[in-house]
């Protein structure tokens, strides 16, 4: 992966269109806010810019993108905290936000919400891991760059995520009925 | 916890993000047929991490118009300029795996070097299994998909730059209002001025696809030559091949299949903000709602396999998916998961039961 922006507009816009709504989600996860977190991103793509010559010597640009968008969240969080060490342990698990499912999804939706409210309740560090993986589409290495863990660590941390969502009891339960239905009906 | 449940979620957990090794994904096959019950425990929490896991808001409406304009305060931008300084333009996508890959790769050279083209021929084609990617005279640069095949001139004289595609392309149309870039195909003719597009248009079957990304084009059937169509950016057109019938025996030639089309909208994949119909640029294989009839065909092309299916109904069933780099064995394993069917592979011969 190289890359070397140069005096082309429109490369970059693309490299925004693709990647600033990843890192949005990423940065409000852990300011908070809307605007705060539009602004950090809009500082990484100015440093991206401003980087642009020198872009060759980077290895992996999202790890790179990431991991400025954290420094720069961790960055406001201390200025606007009070004096506790702010580390990605201490994030809240913030407010929650209920998609739509689509039609085409095999469990109900009661399900599948429980699913999503349990990702919502999971401890900050391996919420976050979760949303790096799953919905930015990271690797874990890019992950353990990004948030500066070892990779085990976010190994770990997605296998007791997944278990979580795996071991719910409404799924359980629903596992339980399908097979005593299908039995009834043999 | 029982030991086993732990490493059963740790392997489930490694399987759905990717990152499961071959040995990893054979210790979870096994364990699944060791305990099937947990199979449909695997099924719900694969198809929950498709389709439904959570996912926070994006950027609000433009986001990206702010961020100019607080770029241009701090640093000038330069001026729009057409043509100017051009040089040698890598830009590393979303796909980015650890094996490294470039999804958009933008090369323009200098017009007043010495450099000869890359390709001087006057056609390129594909053969199933391969992609390809070409820049055209104009600076138009063209991605083309397995089994296709683009022919074009060494240089576009005339008024128009024309092309022929048999297959499927993707273009990035160089600007150029003076001379309209245009694309044959056996159903459509596709006229662009300076725009993103993909076109499908495969002889065996049944329907010619244009996908606009960006920019305006006019489309013109053959059928109906007088009645244009404009596509505007995430518009799909979907036009029957003549050849072709719906049940594909050969069609009379005064058969109306020129009215039944339909103009819709792309679906975008969720994770790339990306039209379906373009992942194969980035080297993903996708299908969005097709039948199994469809995803066979695309993947013939895709692994140069040939794919048999021996039940009618079963070639109707619809699926859904993207894969990046999976091998043949895994995409076939996923999409047995999900159908419920029997397959072999052999050589290079795929077979799907019921």
């Amino acid at each position: 992966m190289r890359i070397a922006l140069y005096e082309d507009l429109k490369a970059y816009k693309q490299l925004y269109e693709l990647l600033a709504d990843g890192l949005y989600r990423f940065s409000y996860s852990m300011v908070r806010s809307a605007e705060v977190a539009e602004e950090i991103v809009s500082d990484v793509f100015i440093k991206l810019w401003q980087m642009r010559a020198r872009l060759s010597e980077v290895d992996n640009l999202r790890v790179y993108l990431y991991t400025i968008a954290r420094n720069c969240s961790l960055n406001y969080l201390e200025r606007n905290a009070d004096s506790r060490v702010i580390g990605l342990e201490n994030l809240d698990s913030g407010t929650f936000v209920e998609g739509t499912s689509p039609a085409d999804l095999c469990i109900s939706a009661d399900l599948a919400n429980q699913m999503r409210r349990i990702v919502q309740q999971l401890p900050p560090q391996c919420r976050l891991i979760f949303q790096l993986v799953r919905e930015e589409g990271l690797r874990y290495k890019e992950v353990a760059a990004v948030l500066d863990v070892s990779p085990y660590t976010v190994r770990n941390q997605l296998a007791i995520a997944m278990q979580k969502i795996g071991e719910t009891p409404l799924l359980k339960g629903m596992l339980l009925k399908d097979m005593q239905q299908n039995l009834a009906e043999k | 916890m029982h030991p086993r449940e732990d490493q059963f979620w740790l392997l489930v957990s490694l399987r759905l993000s990717g990152e499961a090794t071959p040995e990893e994904s054979a210790i979870l096959d096994r364990l699944l047929e060791e305990r099937p019950e947990m199979a449909a425990r695997l099924d719900a929490v694969g198809d929950w991490w498709s389709h439904a896991a959570p996912r926070n808001p994006g950027l609000k409406k433009g986001a990206l118009q702010r961020h100019l304009q607080r770029l241009n305060e701090r640093e000038n931008l330069p001026p729009r300029r057409r043509g100017g300084r051009r040089l040698f333009l890598f830009v590393a996508g979303i796909a980015a795996s650890l094996a490294g890959f470039s999804f958009f790769v933008y090369q323009w050279t200098p017009k007043h070097s010495n450099a000869t083209p890359a390709v001087a021929h006057n056609s390129i084609s594909t053969k199933s299994g391969s992609k390809s990617k070409i820049q055209l005279p104009d600076g138009s640069q063209v991605w083309l998909n397995s089994d296709s095949r683009l022919i074009y001139c060494e240089t576009f004289t005339g008024d128009a730059r024309e092309v022929q595609l048999c297959g499927e392309a993707y273009f990035d149309v160089a600007k150029d209002p003076g001379h309209p870039f245009v694309i044959h195909t056996n159903t459509i003719d596709v006229r662009v001025l300076g725009t993103t597009l993909n076109v499908r248009s495969y002889s065996n079957e049944k329907n010619t696809e244009a996908v606009l990304i960006h920019g305006s084009v006019e489309v013109t059937l053959h059928s109906d030559p007088q009645n244009k169509i404009i596509l505007r950016p995430n518009d799909k057109l979907v036009v029957p091949n003549a050849n072709v019938a719906a049940d594909g025996k050969a069609a009379k030639p005064d058969m109306d299949s020129g009215r039944a089309l339909s103009l819709g909208r792309v679906h975008f994949n969720r994770r790339d903000s990306v039209a379906v119909e373009v992942l194969w640029v980035k080297n993903k294989l996708a299908f969005d709602k097709e039948t199994l009839e469809a995803v066979a065909l695309k993947m013939e092309r895709w692994f140069n396999v040939k794919v048999d299916i021996t039940d009618d109904a079963l070639k109707q069933m619809e699926f859904s998916g993207v894969f990046e780099e999976e091998a043949l064995p895994q995409v076939m394993e996923a999409l047995r998961l999900t159908g419920n069917f029997h397959y072999t592979i052999h050589r290079r011969v795929v077979t799907i039961r019921p």
